[in-house]
């Protein structure tokens, strides 16, 4: 059993939720335009980052958590302190800010903007100066998506020590670049729909790509070959895999347009866990009354965070029966390991 | 224990109070005082003292004196705020491959949990869901109903006492049945345990399936239990195995006595019955 807390920052559907790099602080963003800064042990709302004039779709932590990144669909990225929640510096596009990220090492970000309005989709980075809030406005990289909009980017993140940058398209391809030059080293059509989401392990040497397909895989960085497949019953908005234990965490749920016509009940809105190794389904956590957009796990592995499209953050802190758990094959492992009846 | 609402002269009594120190670091306090009928009232505290000391990131501490900011910068509660944040009812996660058919199991004993919940109201004269008392045929149908003064032929539990004149209608916990009437004596010890083996020395990380992996080659199982701290749900390290014939029970005792596993030596024996 686990007592959620449901926070209430946003009247919108959230789009995402973040922990920091120590895991005690959260940040969601949803549709409407503030993000809400809390504390992940208690739910305490620490503040709100006040200034966007249109949907935030994406957010993203610096490793010391002294810096916010948000992107926009009011066409800008902006950066904002986390102590006091004021804005430091703004990225003007020239069409919505889909997705930003932080390099691991927090020197850059890249910012995915949406093929819209006669712009092609494309990735920037740029360079992140600590010692002052202006930023420099010219990107160091961008990379520009040639062919059509079906094969327009819709998310993108860093691999380990930033060396790559892994974007997902809406077709379902999943490429990886070299951060430094922008040159496309790999492609692999992993899906047969929208990448909806990539995020990475710990260690960013493999991450996991969720899909309107209703499947979820992973991925090794270098190799770039497919290490896992899980599938689901509900087009699925996010995936996350956990630490400490070996399980994948998946959300998602009915298209928001038909959610009105769907009892809850049967809408699956539920977080999905998986087992990383068996790709088997063992867990589902109920409470959502709309489809999950975005999970994200405390990085010691403590508890997860699940946005809503109903508006609400819920935060559930894991309870011991989580970390016993064993798998059967694990189980019989061990036991075998320290017994002396020979079968 | 609070004196501030009673007289000094219980407070004297209380200076009474002895402090003994457990071997096990605990300490119990048996002290005295007066009650308000003034009679004497024996109080046995024990209290154990626990440090938990907790080793918090530096750069985490600094973050937790951070003062609000944003809408929330005119807020003074202290703690999280209820506009904001909501402790919500608890959800289980049951994690195991077999989750659907737990969760399913679990929802089917919430129903009938709430229908047990329901049918322990029983009107005795309309059979309604409310106290006798309260019935709102108590003056039509009145004590020649149906449901009064005849022994109820369906065991339920609502129903306890049956007797006219109003006799004592309380049954004590130890005499009554599962299904709710009034048990008879060799009714109370319903299980049979002379096929069931207590297997003790146990590893503590053995659980049920293990204990049925390797009790499972001597033949089929019934019932295999590990006890465990109710709290913690700890193995206590012992278990009862329930074999199907007697037979199958002895040669799995003659396998297995004495043989190490996991590395604790087994002890099996019968289970005793409970005196």
């Amino acid at each position: 059993m686990m007592r959620p807390i449901m926070l209430k920052g946003h009247g919108r559907p959230l789009t995402q939720v973040k922990f920091n790099r120590e895991g005690d602080i959260l940040i969601s963003v949803a549709k409407d335009s503030e993000a809400s800064v809390w504390y992940s042990s208690n739910g305490e709302r620490l503040g709100t980052l006040n200034g966007h004039s249109g949907a935030i779709w994406s957010l993203d932590i610096s490793p010391e958590t002294d810096l916010v990144v948000t992107g926009s669909a009011d066409f800008t990225a902006r950066l904002w302190k986390t102590m006091t929640g004021e804005c430091i510096h703004k990225w003007d596009q020239d069409a919505p800010v889909k997705r930003v990220e932080f390099s691991p090492d927090g020197s850059k970000i890249l910012i995915v903007t949406e093929q819209a309005m006669g712009q092609k989709g494309k990735i920037f980075v740029y360079d992140i100066d600590y010692t002052k809030n202006e930023q420099s406005t010219t990107p160091i990289l961008e990379i520009v998506n040639e062919d059509s909009s079906a094969e327009k980017f819709s998310v993108a993140g860093w691999s380990y020590g930033g060396f790559y940058i892994i974007a997902g398209h809406a077709s379902g391809k999943i490429s990886k670049y070299d951060a430094k030059t922008g040159e496309l080293l790999n492609s692999v059509q992993g899906h047969e729909q929208l990448i909806t989401d990539v995020q990475f392990a710990s260690d960013r040497s493999y991450f996991i790509t969720s899909s309107k397909d209703q499947t979820a895989n992973m991925y090794s960085v270098d190799t770039f070959d497919q290490l896992k497949h899980y599938s689901a019953d509900v087009p699925l908005n996010t995936a996350c895999i956990t630490p400490v234990k070996e399980f994948v965490i998946l959300g998602g749920g009915q298209d928001a347009r038909n959610v009105t016509t769907t009892a809850a009940s049967e809408g699956k809105f539920e977080a999905r866990f998986y087992h990383k190794i068996f790709e088997e389904e063992i867990g589902r956590v109920k409470g959502h009354f709309g489809p999950l957009n975005y999970v994200a796990i405390h990085p010691k592995g403590l508890c997860f965070a699940s946005g809503g499209e109903d508006g609400f953050v819920r935060l559930h802190h894991f309870h011991k029966s989580y970390f016993d758990f064993l798998y059967d094959v694990e189980k019989t492992a061990l036991a075998t390991q320290h017994s002396t009846i020979d079968a | 224990m609070s004196t501030s609402a009673t007289s000094w002269a219980a407070e004297e009594v209380d200076l009474q109070s002895q402090i003994t120190e457990n071997p096990d670091g605990t300490k119990t306090i048996v002290s005295y005082k007066l009650n308000d009928q003034g009679q004497k009232i024996k109080v046995t505290q024990k209290i154990k003292l626990v440090k938990v000391t907790e080793t918090v990131d530096p750069a985490v501490a600094a973050r937790r004196k951070w003062s609000r900011f944003g809408n929330e910068k005119s807020n003074t509660t202290i703690g999280p705020d209820n506009s904001t944040t909501i402790y919500d009812t608890e959800v289980q996660l049951i994690l195991g491959s077999s989750w659907k058919q737990d969760a399913l199991k679990q929802a089917e004993e919430d129903s009938k949990a709430s229908v047990k919940k329901q049918s322990t109201l029983k009107c005795r004269i309309c059979q309604g869901e409310h106290f006798t008392s309260k019935c709102p045929y108590k003056d039509t149908l009145g004590e020649d109903a149906p449901g009064i003064n005849k022994d109820s032929t369906e065991s339920d539990a609502s129903i306890i006492s049956m007797g006219a004149g109003g006799a004592s209608s309380y049954v004590p916990p130890h005499m009554r049945s599962r299904n709710g009437g009034i048990a008879s004596p060799d009714e109370r010890r319903e299980r049979d345990d002379s096929t069931t083996l207590r297997v003790t020395n146990l590893n503590s990380v053995v659980d049920e399936e293990i204990l049925a992996s390797i009790f499972g080659k001597f033949g089929s199982i019934r019932r295999v239990t590990v006890v465990r701290n109710r709290e913690t749900r700890e193995s206590k390290g012992f278990g009862y195995v329930e074999f199907d014939t007697i037979k199958n029970a002895e040669t799995a005792m003659e396998h297995l006595d004495g043989k190490g596993f996991m590395n604790l030596i087994l002890k099996i024996d019968w289970s005793k019955p409970k005196k």
